[in-house]
This record gives C-alpha cells, structure tokens and sequence, in this order.
C-alpha cells in the first residue's frame, strides 16, 4: 500500500519567536508559516539577523517559540520537555554546525558513535565505523579532531549528523569556516548522503551557488519569509 | 520516541563519557585535587594524631596514676581506719608525699617539686636514673646523710654535681643521681621547679610536714586481680562517703594533661576543618572553571540528544572520581604527617603518643572530604546541566550562571545542613561546633551577598568620564565576571589569615605583657601563723622591700552549686577551671585596697553570722550565680555551705594578691592552714629577700613570679607554634584557593586583553584597569575578612583557650593589606602574561 498525502517533514504554523534583554524585546520570527515535504532540499538564506539561525534552532527543537505550532516528523515538538526533545533530537535530526563542534577529548569513532550510544543501540561503534567509511575517514577513527584537518572535522560531523539515520539533517553554514576546495567536498558529501538517505535537508548558507543546488530556496528578511521559490 | 536505555545502562553510559572526558588527564584539576587532599590531610592528621596521644594517655594511665587506683588528700595524710581499709582491700599500697619546697646551698636556692616517697614506690613502671641503680639504695639514709635523686634542671640552676650536698628544710641530701625517667611525673602539666624525690622517712627531718603546709598525700593502690577499678572505687565512696579525698581511676589518671589536649584537640580539628571549608571554596571554583570550559561540549553533547541528566551523570562522575583521588592523597598525606610530627615532638609532649593508623579518624576525614566535594560541587553541575543546545549557535558560549533546578538547590543546602551537623555531631564540645557551622555559613552567605552589592553597586554607579575607570567598573560585573569567585575565596581567605594574626597576636600579647609593672616580686607560700609576725619583721627589714600582702590559705573543692553537684549544673567553659581541682581559698574582716565591687555588700569586721563568700564576679557570671546563691565547698573532708555576700572584679593579669573565694569570719580561722604572702620589691633587692628568708624559715616556698611565668610563657609558646603549624595548612589551602581563582579567570583576561590590544589600548591602560578592579575587590573583602577573622579569634582566645582578648588593629591592618597586596599583585602577574599572548591564536576561528 503506497502512503497518501505523507505527512510533511517539516511543519511550522504561524511561529512567532520573541526575546527579551536588557535593551527590551526583540521579534525574531514574526509569523512563520512553512511546510517541507520528505526529502526536499532547502536552502536558506538572507541577510544577518533575518532569523534563519532561530527558525533552524526552532525546527531542531533548541529553541521555543513564544507562540505558534512546530511539527517535524509527525510529532508536535511544539511544547516537549527538554529530555523529551533530546529524545527526539537523537531519533529524528541530525545536526551540522559551521564550526563542526566535536568533542575534543572523543576520537572521530566515538564522536560518531555518541547519538547512538545515547539511543541505546547496540553495534553503536559498528555502525559509526561504516559510516566514516562512507565518508572517506575509515583510516582516520582514532584521530582525535584536533588532529583532523577542518574538512576533515566537518566530514567526521556529517557522519555523525547522518549516523541515526534522521528524518531530517538542518545544516547551518556547514562550509563557512572551509576553504573553497574543501568545501565544495563537503558539499558533494553532504548531498550525496542526501541521496542515498533521502533525508529532509534543511540548509542555512550565504554561498548562492550551494543554495541553488537545493531544490528549493528560502530567502528571509526581517523575521519573516520573503520569498519561497522552486532553485533557478 | 523510543525511551533510550535505562536507568543501569545510563550510568554506565555516562561512565563512558566521563572517561572520555578525563582523557585529558588531572592537569586540570591540579586546584581541585590540591584544596581537597589539604583538607582531607588536615582532618586526619589531626584526628589521629588526637586519637594517638590519647591512646598513649590511656596506655600510660596506670602509670601516669601510679597505680589503678589514686587516692589522694590535701593537708592531712590518709591514715588510721582509712589506710588500714586501703591496706586490706587491695594487693599492694604506696605513699607518696608532694609538696614545694626550696631546696638550696650556700649560694643559691631555688623552688623544687619535693616528692617523698616509700619503699613500694613505684606500683607501675620504674624511676630510671643516671647512674642507674636502685631507687631505694640511692635515696636511703648513707652514712647519716639522705639521699635524693633530681632532675637535671637542678643541677644546673644550683650549679650542682652528684655527689653535692643541698639543703630542704631543716635537712641535708646528698644528690645521688639525676632521674632521666619517672614514670608518673606528667600528671601536672605545669611543674614550676626540678624534681627533688626522697624517702617519706626524710621528710619529718625537714621539718616542712606541719599541719596546714600545702601538701599532697597520695595512697597509690594496686588492686587484686578480681578487682575492677570502678568498683573498687565505688566501694571507697561507699565505705567513707565522708572522707574528702580525691579518688581518680585510669579514666582520669591526669584530667589536667586530658582537658589540655581535649582543648589542643578541639583548636586543631577546627582548623582543619576550616582548612576543609576552604578546599571546598577551592572545589567549587575548580568545577566550576573546567565546567566553563566544557560548555561547547555539554551544548554539543545536548544537541546529539544527551538528556540533561545524562550529561549531569556523566560530569557528577567526572568529580566523584576525583574526589576519591583527592581523598586517597590527603589520606595518605594525613596518615603519614602524624608519625612524622610524633616523631618532632615526642620528646615535647607530656604524654608519648601511640604511633599508628587510626581508621576512625581517617572514615571521617574521608566522610568529610566526600560530603564537601560533593556539595560544593553540586551547584555548578546542577548549573552546567542546563546549559541550552542552542549555545552552539552562538559565537560566544557563556557557562549558565541563573539558579538550577529546585531539587538541585534542596540537594545543596541538605549537604551543608548534613556536613553542619556531622561537625557537631563529631564534636567534643558542641557549642562552639554550632558557633563553628553557624560562623562558616553566614561567613559564605555574606561574601556572596557582598559580591552582589559590589556588582550591583559598579553596575549602578554614574558612568566614569575616563575609559579606564569605565572599564574597571564593567569588569566587576560582566557576564562572567571573576568577581564572586575572587570575593569568596579572597575573603575566606583573608578571614582566616586575619583570625590566624589576631590568634597569634594574642598569644604573645599573653607572653610578652604576662609580667605587669605592679606585679609582685615574689610570691611566699607555706608560712606557718606561728610565723606570720616573724617573717614580716624579716622581710620587710631588707632594703628596697616593697608592701607586703599576706593572707591566711587553704585548700578546698567547690562540689555544689545552689545545692545541685557541679557536675550536673552547665557552667561556662571559660569558668570551668574553678571546679576543676582545689581552689585557694582564704577569709578576711576587710576587703584589700583596691577592691572593686559589681554587687552585694562586704560584711562587718566582727562578723560571725553563718558562712558566706564574697566571690569572684567573672567566674559568679560563668556559674550562672549572683548574690545570695550558694556554693558548697568541701574542706578537708568537710562540705560548708556559703552564701554569697557581694561579687568581686578581679583581673587576674595584674597579678594582684588575690582570692576568687574569700570566706567571712567565723568560718575557716580553726582549720588547718598556712599564710601565703606576697612582695613587692625592685629587681635589685630581690637576691637579699630571697636569702633572708630562706636563711630564718626553712619551710617557707619562694616562688619567684618571674620563672612561674616564663615557665607559662613556654607553654603558651608552644600552644602558639601548634596554632601556626596548624594554621598554616589552612593558610596554604586558603593561598591555593586564591591561586585557582585568579588562574581560572586568567582565559577571559587573555582574550579580553587581546581584544583591547586590537582595538587600541595600551598596555598600561589595560594593567591600570587588572590592577585597580583586584584593589577594589581586594579592599572590599579586607573589611568582611576582618570583621569575620576578628570573631573568629575572639572565640579561639576566649571560649577554647580561656585567656583574654583584645583587637590589635595593627596586625588585622597588616594583614590585610599584605594580602589585598598579594592578591593585586598576582592579578597583576596572570594579566602580564595574558598580555604577552599572541593575539593571533585567540583571534582565529575553531
């Protein structure tokens, strides 16, 4: 049986996002309405402070929004706990960052091998092994990340991004702090894991030629989405 | 959601992790290891090496009692009915007769501790001598001449040789050798004069054994071997409940040398328990500085879907392994210092110590070590539990700072309501363990309010015209500041410095003021009322003698108060000495000149009502008496009843000619008794009195004030130096404590400095700002750690030591501003460094 109108991936109701400091409130996110469906690539751009950051932060379930529904995966993360949304963090998102953040004191083995560990699975380093196999490090898994060249940190994070096998992986700038060459091999990565997974990709860049390898962009301004259009 | 693994498979999980994490290895923790091992050391070095002059105490109680049991009478000699019961109850019985004397040649004298004793003496042990030889051969009558045995302080003060003749008394001794061991000679820890032992058959020929002398006669009993000492001794109570002698078993073979170390005990556990606090400051900014450190790690691990509690499992884990590293070290260091420290001052202890591992006392400092790590240690975890994923989407990840959970909070404060009452509950006197815990939490409580002030203060204060001042106020109360850790450990710090000063301070206050100028210039115990018009004509005929008091005296024990036993009624610790043994008491028509009076009426000069006192005000205040309470004083056997008439203050450091009790008339004239007296006379005649009255009256003791108080001056010495070796080690924790806190800020300084430099500042600009925001902290702190270091000296000098107190303000300013200097000063060096950093590894991304 072929599954009917499949759930979105990824569904954002009306989100409004507002912090408070010392000078007063400040409106992150002022009505986010979104729906990505299984298996697309986004990109996400616009200038800083337009929220792209917060909306990724809301999706992963890092931040709360002040008002408004989130559903990822078929679950509404929108009022979980924060054991529960680590819970599902580990099951359902992997997560990049810019500036790779492995554990220093784990080697690439182990840092793959953690969201799975805290899953519970069994064969955790097994699986972790295949993966940086995958990603070209199978030679590298005793190698602490102070050891590993950038590209290779970021190559050791996205196998540990994609290690759980996620529903969706959110990617924030995942080649800003790589030179060109670099990567541009983190990226063919990045995509082709994609691929073989078919996991939701949502990807926050400010390189106009990574957005347009996405199938779809979005461009916010001012909290809001300014534009939602199929990639040139 | 699957629900992840269990609780077993999450703890081994975090087990996991946490080893990672330590990979790192302890360079680290260095601080924390440091201030934790020095408290735990300091705890069980000094509870076994307690627990080890106890045990010698214990192991030497028959000797040091003569016996297995000590009977003992002031005045009269136990004889008649009541030796003949000794003799039949008991397998062998020993007389041993003490009393001070002047033993004395031609050309010089001085105050000896006469002991005659008989031929069963010793019960226990054995008199060892140089030469060796037999104790009753050496002291037996040769040739019409006694024979003693002394210590060799004699020998030197005299100038003597053995084989030399001395004068006691009426009687001449051939010192036959020089006693290296005498087996129950510590009983009293302060003995004026050198050991003079002789035969009791000598004692009659010195003439000194008159009714009323101040003697000590002691029945030293060795029981059958059926025989407990407890029952034997309540057999003696029953037998003659009326005697009025002094029974001691080996439970109290010298109460005096026990209350001494109880004391010396009591200082040196809460020094190291201050020392513990410390560390426990220590811990807290060690976690505290390495959890800053691992917030990426935390946020990461978070992001990889770690609960909160996982994470907080696995960094608890982290300090718990730690902490029994630290423990393990301080153990060892606090099992070891004792034979080290026994071994230095054995030979300066009235009592050899029982080398040994002593497992109770390590379980406690070990309980203690465990209790502090973990709660000191449980804030910033329970902080660091929640610090949110989101942080790595942030530049710049700052550690969580707002309160933790609930539970968290309730979690602390049970480890500090469970640490406060293990102390008191270990305690040996309670009140002061309640001042203790109650001083130390108020002591953190208010340096951390102090620290908010200071923060809210800059945070409020008008904006500077200058950038320095500008910046110098921002940095006292950034996120992230330096500033609470700085204030709590420079101000636990500086509290026990100052305390440690102040202490120290009021020791040689006690040493160096001991000799006021009006003091006496002897003291003349032992004059016989047949005397009394003689040896005032005698001495006040001498040129430069000075006034002259003399004052009739006897002994007695206060055995009730207001009809309850002494022993039943809470009396203040500072008094107790008044019940502890004999007091002197004495009677008069008319109060001495200069007698100030806080209440009550002296009585008539003819009177001759029933017995009433006039009492000492201080120790009235202690008793929790005033005028017409009653004391019970037992004299000679016999209890009398008194009210008291009026109180009296009386400052002891005077050395005024005085009496605590003082009887009316119609009392004590028909007991048994001698006249004490007292001189005043310049330095220059103090040679012709002394050899006046020892040429006319034999029997009299001189007791020069002089060498009674230099010979106090080195007990107090001594108690000194325990003070500043003890203190030092918690003034070592405190420096470690301070060191930690300034190297853990040292990161911020570094990228801050560097930023500045980027931006322009200069390098002096830069230091003046390190360098005014460390004085204002540091003279902020100076205040409160005075304030909390002059308490806590008052209540070691005056509540645990039983001496008067003063504020020296010089030594609390010294000291403070030596610290505040220091503290500056290394604020300065880790900031120097920091400038020297090159600016490029700070400034380039990850």
């Amino acid at each position: 049986m072929t599954e009917t109108n499949p759930s979105p991936a990824i569904q954002l109701d009306d989100i409004h996002l507002t912090l408070s400091s010392d000078a007063g409130e400040v409106n992150i996110l002022r009505g986010i309405d979104l729906n990505i469906k299984r298996g697309e690539t986004v990109g996400l751009v616009g200038p800083s402070g337009s929220g792209k950051t917060s909306m990724l932060m809301v999706v992963a379930g890092l931040e709360r929004p002040t008002s408004g529904r989130v559903e990822v995966a078929s679950h509404d993360i929108t009022d979980l706990n924060e054991d529960k949304l680590a819970l599902f963090r580990r099951e359902h998102t992997g997560i990049v960052f810019q500036n790779f953040h492995l554990v220093p004191t784990m080697t690439a083995l182990e840092n793959v091998a953690l969201p799975l560990e805290f899953a519970g699975r069994s064969h955790a380093f097994d699986a972790a092994r295949d993966q940086l196999d995958a990603v070209g490090l199978g030679h590298r898994l005793e190698h602490y990340p102070g050891q590993l060249s950038g590209g290779e940190q970021q190559r050791v994070a996205l196998a540990r991004a994609f290690v759980t096998e996620p529903t969706i992986l959110l990617a924030d700038e995942p080649t800003g702090n790589l030179d060109g060459h670099t990567g541009e091999a983190v990226m063919e990565l990045l995509f082709d894991l994609h691929a073989r997974k078919n996991t939701t990709l949502l990807l926050i860049t400010h390189a106009p030629a990574l957005a347009q390898r996405c199938s779809r962009v979005l461009s916010m301004a001012d909290g809001l989405i300014a534009s939602d259009a199929p990639a040139a | 959601m699957t629900q992840g693994p269990s609780t077993i498979s999450s703890l081994t999980l975090a087990w996991r992790i946490a080893r990672r994490e330590m990979r790192t290895g302890l360079k680290g923790f260095r601080v924390f290891l440091a201030c934790l091992a020095l408290g735990v050391a300091s705890i069980a070095a000094v509870g076994s090496l307690s627990e080890a002059v106890t045990a010698g105490l214990m192991a030497d109680a028959r000797y040091l009692l003569g016996g297995d049991v000590s009977v003992r009478m002031q005045h009269l000699p136990i004889e008649g009915e009541q030796l003949a019961y000794l003799k039949a109850n008991a397998d062998q019985v020993s007389s041993v007769i003490e009393m001070k004397a002047m033993a004395q040649t031609d050309t010089a004298r001085t105050l000896v501790e006469l002991k005659g004793v008989d031929s069963s003496y010793p019960l226990v042990g054995s008199v060892e001598t140089s030469p060796p030889g037999a104790l009753q051969a050496q002291i037996a009558k040769q040739d019409g001449v006694w024979g003693a045995v002394v210590d060799l302080g004699l020998l030197t003060k005299l100038g003597l040789a053995l084989g030399d003749l001395v004068r006691v008394g009426e009687a001449t001794f051939q010192i036959r050798a020089e006693i290296t061991k005498e087996p129950d000679r510590v009983a009293s820890i302060l003995n004026f004069g050198p050991r003079f032992m002789v035969s009791t058959q000598a004692l009659p020929d010195t003439g000194l054994v008159q009714l009323g002398s101040q003697i000590r006669y002691y029945e030293r009993v060795s029981l059958l071997n059926h025989q407990s000492a407890p029952q034997f001794m309540d057999q003696l109570q029953g037998q003659f409940p009326e005697a009025g002698w002094r029974v001691r078993g080996p439970d109290n073979a010298a109460p005096g040398l026990q209350r001494f170390i109880r004391r010396l005990t009591l200082f040196l556990t809460f020094a190291g328990l201050t020392a513990l606090l410390v560390g426990g400051i220590g811990v807290l900014g060690a976690v505290r500085s390495y959890l800053a450190s691992k917030t990426s790690t935390i946020a990461t691990l978070k992001c990889l879907g770690a609960p909160g509690g996982l994470v907080f499992q696995a960094y608890l884990l982290q300090v718990l392994a730690l902490t029994l590293v630290g423990i393990a070290i301080g153990l060892s260091l606090g099992a070891a210092l004792p034979f080290l420290g026994i071994e230095l001052v054995r030979d300066h202890l009235p009592v050899a110590p029982q080398s040994g591992l002593y497992p109770f006392a390590l379980f406690k400092a070990a309980v203690f070590g465990v209790l502090v790590s973990a709660t000191f240690a449980l804030w910033p975890l329970a902080q660091a539990r929640e610090t949110p994923a989101a942080n790595l989407f942030r530049t710049n990840v700052v550690p969580v700072t707002s309160w933790p959970k609930r539970s968290y909070v309730l979690a602390v404060l049970l480890g500090v309501v469970v640490l406060g009452a293990l102390v008191v509950f270990w305690a040996e006197e309670r009140r002061f363990a309640y001042w203790f815990v109650i001083v130390s939490v108020c002591t953190v409580l208010l340096l951390r309010l102090g620290a908010l002030a200071v923060m809210r203060a800059a945070k409020h204060a008008p904006r500077p015209n200058t950038a320095m001042w500008r910046l110098v106020l921002a940095n006292l109360y950034r996120p992230g500041t330096s500033t609470p850790g700085v204030v709590l450990a420079l101000g636990v710090g500086l509290s026990v410095l100052v305390a440690v000063a102040l202490i120290q301070g009021n020791i040689a206050r006690q040493v160096q003021e001991s000799i006021p100028d009006q003091a006496p210039a002897f003291f003349f115990i032992d004059i016989q009322p047949h005397q009394v018009a003689d040896f005032e004509s005698q001495v006040l005929s001498v040129p430069g003698a000075g006034e002259l008091t003399r004052m009739p005296s006897m002994r007695g024990r206060i055995v009730q108060i207001n009809g309850v036993p002494v022993d039943q009624v809470d009396i203040n610790p500072s008094v107790r000495w008044a019940v502890n043994g004999d007091r002197a008491l004495t009677y008069a028509a008319v109060p001495s000149p200069g007698t100030e009076f806080t209440d009550g009426t002296w009585w008539a000069a003819d009177y001759r009502g029933p017995p009433q006192i006039s009492f000492d005000a201080t120790v009235a205040d202690g008793f929790g008496v005033g005028v017409g309470d009653t004391l019970t004083i037992n004299v000679l056997g016999r209890d009398i009843k008194a009210t008291i008439g009026s109180l009296r203050k009386i400052d002891w450091r005077t050395l005024r000619f005085d009496f605590a009790i003082i009887f009316a008339p119609g009392t004590l004239e028909g007991a048994p008794q001698t006249h004490i007296a007292a001189i005043k006379a310049p330095s220059s005649a103090e040679a012709d009195i002394e050899r006046t009255v020892a040429q006319h009256f034999a029997n009299i003791s001189t007791i020069r004030v002089r060498d009674a108080l230099e010979a106090a001056s080195r007990i107090i010495q001594g108690i000194g130096a325990a003070v500043t070796g003890t203190a030092s080690l918690t003034v070592l924790a405190g420096i470690i404590v301070l060191a930690g806190t300034i190297a853990a800020a040292k990161s911020g300084r570094v990228y801050d400095s560097i930023v500045f430099k980027v931006l322009g500042a200069t390098r002096r600009q830069i230091m003046g700002a390190f360098l005014l925001e460390f004085s204002l902290l540091g003279l902020f702190t100076g205040v409160v750690g005075t304030a909390v270091g002059t308490l806590i000296s008052w209540a070691v000098i005056q509540q645990i030591m039983a001496m008067s107190w003063v504020f020296l303000p010089l030594e609390a300013a010294v000291t403070v501003l030596s610290a505040v200097a220091f503290t500056t000063l290394a604020g300065f060096f880790g900031t120097w460094r920091a400038l020297g950093e090159k600016a490029s590894r700070h400034l380039r991304n990850e």
